[in-house]
């Protein structure tokens, strides 16, 4: 194959307060022409800084210290600012990470890509602009929305539209960089089909940023993976996931939650990447289990060990013999979920917006987010509340936390009713419910030590302690009592979910909300996470409601699993049940758009009656969306609520109808499917 | 991880002997700046050349000369020595009216801020009237309020520099307020069912430090302006007190025949709040806040 | 929300803002506890005296009501009848108002190029020596007090090279070439005190929307320098300078007072201390009154420009 682009020896510093400090080391990868190259690793590998070295770009505090990049043989790193403008965008595109930030805020879509191909002259003859910018559009799947602002559209329609003007020019490689985190689900396989059918047609080159090994699965060639600044491994995909041979890469594989009820998590990843813990050997020597003396001293490069293959560690055999374990996940405390009711939530409606008098006078309702939520949680159960974003999860999570009075239902705790708002509710009551947050930056308050933030609660709520409660929490949490002096700043992002977990433990609460606390965590880290409160569950006898839109995690942990969309829930199952059978046609959607690792060829269906809109509260608000409504009943009549052996299901379709669906033979490749809400706007 | 005792929290780091190496320059220079004037304030207070009221210390509009750096003005006094006198007046008279300006202002914005509904509707609402008066005419006009009898007192200029900082400073407390309140550790403490006095004090207050902080150090740097502004307009402090203002404003009259009597008294003037904008541009980069100055 | 409902809502907010003025104003003035004739005439005053001004301000009748009967007539456009001069108030303003209003017009154009041309220059060159000298002069002018920088300008330019009137007096028989000479000096001074802040807003917010995401995708679809500048990034950052600038209109208004004193330019702002020194309380109020409504106004055409810059706050709140 002709190489498009190589990268040699490229070697990138940061100026920080205390230096320079090497971010890249002699990385060094070439893409064909045509090919796509995935780049993956954790936060702060450096990755990123590597991709935008391939337009040419770098932030001002970093420096090239050696190294080219080399495009059809010439080299970016030298050419001057005239020569890069001619190049960026027209022949190497960029698909940047957010595009809500990304897009001018200030000007609407279509002159965004409009000035694109006048600044190239990149129009083809046989066409106008106009023309041109409506099949871009057309291309990612959008009708005309030209004339729309970016924040008049959803975060994966503005994805669609960074995406149509990175191939506006038709250019030679695509860098995109990390272009699917923060979308949903569904939405983030969209996108991937997209882009490999773009390839498909357009036959341009890609170099995809993730730190999202099942996702480059679906898309990549070939894929190299950075552990502190350095290429580790480099090889074809599908090896890479089926025989990883770096110690990390099996590692960062092994952390990945995945849906086939397999157990990884006992070969994760220990520890996490401390630049400032660097031995002079092997990067990853300190975090490896495979790691020697030797390892500490000598520096590993990448060293060819197969046809199109290299690996940066003189241990790999040992490594790569070495079966990954695949434990089957035993269905912890299980056992127990038959005990007595602790919490139910009962007609729960909540909306964020008070009816004003205006609207009262004039007898209008307002629009609720969430409506006829029924759920309940048995003591020392988990149960799992899944949907994407904006389904309502986290304002369930609210009402019950008495953060948002409902407007109507009730909740009920044991045996007594919970107060609508918080300050109705009695210390008893708040200490049972304690509630963790996604944020783990912002759920600690800076300012104060971590001794303080864990004391706080238990003065205020009374409850004796003497000089080893505070360390007893801190080690059942995986810390020591070296944490007690040390600020929020001074931790990692685990870490400090950690701390936030042990001050909720430490007034021995009977329910854990947990708000989606994995999301802003890396892989690895999440793994540990997951361990913890598995540990935490059994040993604590506490029930937990947890909030989250990965399927995979919530299979390791819940007992019951709860689907929630658009305000609805659409099923309730157990968690075995629902994986084996998912039932529901939306759970359906989110099984198979769930990555797996292997190259899973999935396209999403296309709905059976696009024209169909949802109207909150009327019909089934799936209805314009599912693959298998059965007709316009859907956007008219409420679903029936049909029971199931662990559960119930939401549909008008009948039980034995669902679950069973054969996939239909004109996979379409047109998603067009979240552009409903876009022509509701 | 290891198990040694860690370092003390950073907000302690400025104690360490090394602080001073690690500051931006115009936080020191202004430092220095500030530091000098105050000592030259002190010394002023008790010991000046010639008396600060004292006629015919030297011959009238004579210029600037090693006895009179500043010259003489129209009856002979000392420009000198009733600038040195008067530094202290401006000083002290900044500092009480920023202070008071400070607490009433935090106070009220950190409150409505956090509290929100009605509360902060009502406040917001007069917080923004009293900014809609251009604040020299505010001042003028509540020193004409408070009449004859209050009129050129110190404890009336400290009220009215007060009361015209107090709604700019709420205004900048309740959006640092409302910011932090969105945060989780707040959301924390609410589902602990923690009062609203211990929430702001705890939660908010020390978080919002850093924000308050570099108004204050901008609002200080003004303080002597506006004092300034007022005595050069003749609603200042009585004279023949040498508030800088007025002694500028009692001199202009001898621009031509010996500029230095204005210009001295006001490049002085000038001086201590370039310390003071000094200061606050360093101590805002080093607390990673961004100073803006407003009227 | 569109453009007029928001329009609608922002008049009503500034109307209430003015209702709320002129009742401080007037708690301020007349509220006060203790009498308000002898605050203004002192001890000393005779009887008779504190009796004809009683009279003069009505401050026989309760405070509501002299409140309702002032506001009402100026909602009507009678601003009463100065105390000092005995003149109707209006007749008094106008000419002021007017002298002033040419000043602000011409201090407002100087205001603009000398803000955004070294805000501009600097965001460019940041961390560059001509940034740094820019950061440095600006500094030293925003330490400087309006009213010795404007006596500096005039000390410079009226009397050591002596190319401009020291005083600003005209009148309406001045031709325009001497009315405009007289008003270069005072409009510069004004210029220069709001430029200073500007300034630096303009520069820190250009240079945050520089580093932001949409500029960086912006410069990598390889647009030029120039487009990237003035297309994608001065028109989000110019957002918070225009804050400032309404701001500014306030200290304008204030600075209006020294620069027009020092330069003795018979304008608002003279009026203003002389009506204060001579405690004409009708005349004190209706200026009052008058510079908080420019002030409010300028609030209003700042936000209305800023929701039409920013399409995003159209559809928020």
């Amino acid at each position: 194959m002709k190489k498009l682009i190589e990268v040699r020896n490229l070697n990138i510093a940061y100026a920080g307060p205390s230096g320079w400090t090497n971010v890249v080391q002699d990385v060094s990868f070439e893409i064909a022409r045509g090919e796509a190259f995935g780049l993956v690793g954790e936060s702060g590998c450096g990755k990123s800084t590597v991709a935008y070295r391939l337009l040419g770009y770098g932030t001002i505090n970093s420096f090239v210290q050696t190294g080219e990049v080399l495009f059809d043989g010439v080299d970016l790193l030298k050419l001057g600012p005239a020569s890069l403008t001619r190049l960026r965008g027209n022949r190497i595109a960029l698909v940047p990470q957010n595009p809500t930030t990304s897009l001018s805020p200030g000007m609407r879509v279509g002159p965004q890509i409009r000035e694109m191909i006048a600044t190239h002259k990149a129009l083809p003859d046989d066409t106008t602009m106009e023309r041109r910018i409506v099949e871009l559009f057309a291309l990612v799947g959008l009708p005309d929305v030209g004339h729309r602002y970016p924040h008049e559209l959803s975060g994966g329609q503005q994805q669609r539209v960074t995406i149509a003007m990175a191939v506006a020019c038709n250019p030679d490689l695509l860098v995109l960089d990390e272009p699917t985190t923060g979308l949903d689900v569904t939405t983030q396989r969209q996108i991937i089909q997209l882009l490999s059918d773009l390839r498909a047609r357009i036959g341009m080159a890609m170099l995809y940023v993730t730190h999202d090994l099942a996702l480059l699965a679906q898309i990549a060639n070939r894929v190299g993976v950075m552990y502190a600044g350095q290429l580790v491994e480099v090889a074809a995909s599908d090896k890479l996931l089926s025989a990883p041979a770096h110690p990390y890469s099996r590692g960062l594989i092994a952390s990945i939650p995945t849906m086939d009820g397999t157990d990884r998590q006992t070969r994760g990843l220990r520890g996490v990447l401390r630049r400032d813990q660097m031995s002079t050997g092997c990067k990853f020597e300190p975090r490896c289990d495979f790691a020697t003396t030797a390892c500490r001293t000598t520096p590993q490069a990448l060293e060819l060990i197969a046809d199109a293959r290299s690996v940066a560690c003189m241990r790999w055999r040992d490594a790569a013999t070495q079966q990954l374990p695949a434990v089957v996940a035993g269905p912890h405390g299980r056992t127990a979920a038959r005990s007595e009711r602790l919490l139910s939530v009962a007609d729960l409606s909540l909306s964020y917006q008070r009816p004003s008098i205006v609207d009262k006078f004039l007898g209008r309702t307002t629009h609720s987010v969430v409506r006829d939520i029924d759920l309940e949680l048995r003591a020392g159960e988990v149960v799992a509340l899944v949907g994407e974003s904006g389904s309502g999860k986290s304002t369930i999570a609210r009402a019950i936390s008495g953060r948002l009075p409902p407007r109507s239902g009730a909740i009920t705790l044991e045996d007594g009713p919970l107060s609508p708002a918080l300050d109705g509710r009695s210390a008893e009551h708040l200490r049972q419910i304690q509630y963790i947050f996604q944020n783990p930056d912002a759920s600690l308050n800076p300012r104060s030590s971590i001794r303080s933030i864990l004391e706080r609660p238990l003065k205020h709520f009374g409850i004796p302690a003497d000089g080893k409660t505070l360390e007893t929490v801190l080690e059942s949490v995986g810390l020591h009592a070296g944490y007690l002096d040390r600020i929020p700043d001074q931790l990692s992002g685990g870490e400090r979910q950690r701390i936030a977990i042990a001050r909720a433990l430490l007034v021995n609460p009977k329910l854990l909300i947990c708000d989606e606390i994995l999301s802003a965590l890396d892989v690895s880290v999440q793994a540990r996470i997951v361990e913890l409160l598995r540990s935490l569950k059994e040993k604590h006898d506490v029930a937990m409601l947890f909030i989250s839109h990965d399927l995979a995690v919530v299979q390791q942990l819940a007992d019951r699993v709860a689907v929630l969309y658009h305000g609805e829930l659409m099923q309730m199952s157990e968690t075995a049940s629902l994986l084996t059978a998912p039932l529901h046609p939306y759970t359906e959607m989110l099984l198979e758009a769930a990555p797996s690792l292997r190259k899973d060829g999935h396209v999403s269906r296309p709905p059976a009656t696009p024209t169909l809109k949802a109207t909150p509260g009327i019909g089934c608000p799936f209805a314009g969306r599912c693959p298998r409504q059965p007709g316009s009943l859907c956007a008219d009549t409420r679903p029936p609520i049909q029971e199931t052996g662990s559960g119930f299901v939401r549909c008008h379709l009948p039980i034995d109808g669902l679950g069973r669906h054969a996939r239909s033979p004109q996979h379409m490749r047109s998603p067009a499917v979240e552009d409903m809400r876009l022509q509701s706007l | 991880m290891t198990m040694t005792t860690s370092s003390l929290p950073s907000r302690f780091a400025w104690l360490d002997k090394g602080f001073w190496q690690t500051t931006p320059g115009p936080f020191r220079v202004g430092a220095i700046i500030l530091i000098a004037h105050v000592l030259f304030a002190i010394a002023g207070a008790f010991w000046t050349p010639y008396g600060f009221a004292e006629m015919g210390a030297g011959l009238p509009l004579s210029g600037a000369s090693l006895q009179h750096p500043m010259g003489l003005d129209q009856i002979g006094r000392d420009v000198f020595s009733r600038f040195m006198y008067g530094a202290h007046i401006v000083l002290l008279l900044s500092f009480a009216g920023t202070v008071l300006g400070m607490v009433a202002g935090t106070t009220l914005g950190l409150l409505s801020g956090y509290i929100g509904g009605w509360f902060d509707e009502i406040t917001q609402r007069i917080v923004e009237a009293m900014i809609s008066i251009p604040f020299l005419a505010l001042a003028l006009v509540m020193i004409i309020a408070a009449g004859p009898a209050l009129a050129g007192e110190p404890v009336l200029i400290v009220f009215v520099v007060a009361l015209v900082y107090a709604p700019r400073i709420a205004r900048i407390a309740r959006a640092a307020a409302m910011e932090i309140a969105t945060r989780e550790y707040v959301a924390v403490a609410e589902l602990r069912g923690e009062g609203t006095w211990s929430i702001v004090f705890r939660e908010i207050l020390l978080n919002a430090a850093n924000v308050l902080l570099v108004e204050f150090s901008l609002r200080l740097s003004y303080a002597p302006i506006l004092i300034g502004a007022l005595g050069f307009l003749g609603f200042g402090i009585r004279p023949p007190t040498p508030e800088w203002g007025l002694m500028i404003s009692e001199n202009r009259n001898l621009l031509i025949a010996s500029p230095v009597t204005v210009f001295g008294p006001g490049l002085g003037l000038a001086s201590l709040v370039i310390g003071f904008n000094l200061f606050t541009d360093g101590l805002s980069r080093m607390l990673g806040q961004r100073s803006v100055a407003g009227a | 929300m569109s453009v007029a409902r928001l329009l609608f809502s922002r008049i009503l907010f500034s109307a209430l803002t003015l209702l709320l003025v002129s009742i401080l104003i007037f708690l301020i003035l007349e509220a006060l506890p203790g009498d308000v004739a002898t605050r203004i005439l002192g001890r000393d005053a005779t009887a008779k005296a504190l009796e004809v001004l009683r009279s003069q301000l009505h401050l026989n009748q309760p405070a509501l009501v002299r409140y309702f009967q002032w506001i009402g007539d100026f909602l009507r456009g009678d601003l009463g009848v100065s105390i000092a001069t005995g003149r109707p108030i209006a007749d008094v303003l106008a000419p002021r108002i007017l002298n002033t209003l040419l000043l602000s017009l011409l201090a407002f154009a100087i205001y603009l190029v000398l803000a955004l041309v070294p805000a501009i220059i600097q965001a460019v060159n940041r961390g560059k020596a001509v940034d740094n000298v820019i950061s440095v002069i600006t500094l030293l002018l925003l330490s400087l007090p309006d009213f010795l920088l404007a006596t500096m300008l005039l000390f410079l330019f009226a009397v050591a090279v002596p190319i401009l009137p020291a005083l600003a007096t005209i009148s309406e028989t001045s031709t325009w070439q001497e009315t405009l000479r007289a008003m270069v000096l005072p409009a510069v001074t004004l210029a220069i005190m709001m430029a200073v802040y500007a300034i630096r807003v303009l520069r820190d917010s250009l240079i945050e929307v520089l580093r932001s995401d949409y500029v960086r995708l912006a410069e990598l679809k390889g647009l030029r320098p120039r487009a990237v500048l003035f297309r994608h990034a001065l028109p989000n950052a110019i957002v918070p300078a225009l804050n400032v600038t309404a701001l500014n209109l306030g200290f304008l208004i204030g600075g209006v007072v020294i620069v027009e004193r020092v330069f003795s330019y018979p304008g608002f702002g003279t009026l203003l201390i002389d009506a204060l020194q001579l405690r004409d309380i009708p005349l004190i109020k209706a200026t009052v009154m008058i510079s908080a409504a420019v002030y409010v106004a300028a609030n209003l055409v700042a936000d209305v420009l800023a929701v039409l810059l920013q399409p995003r706050l159209r559809t928020s709140r």
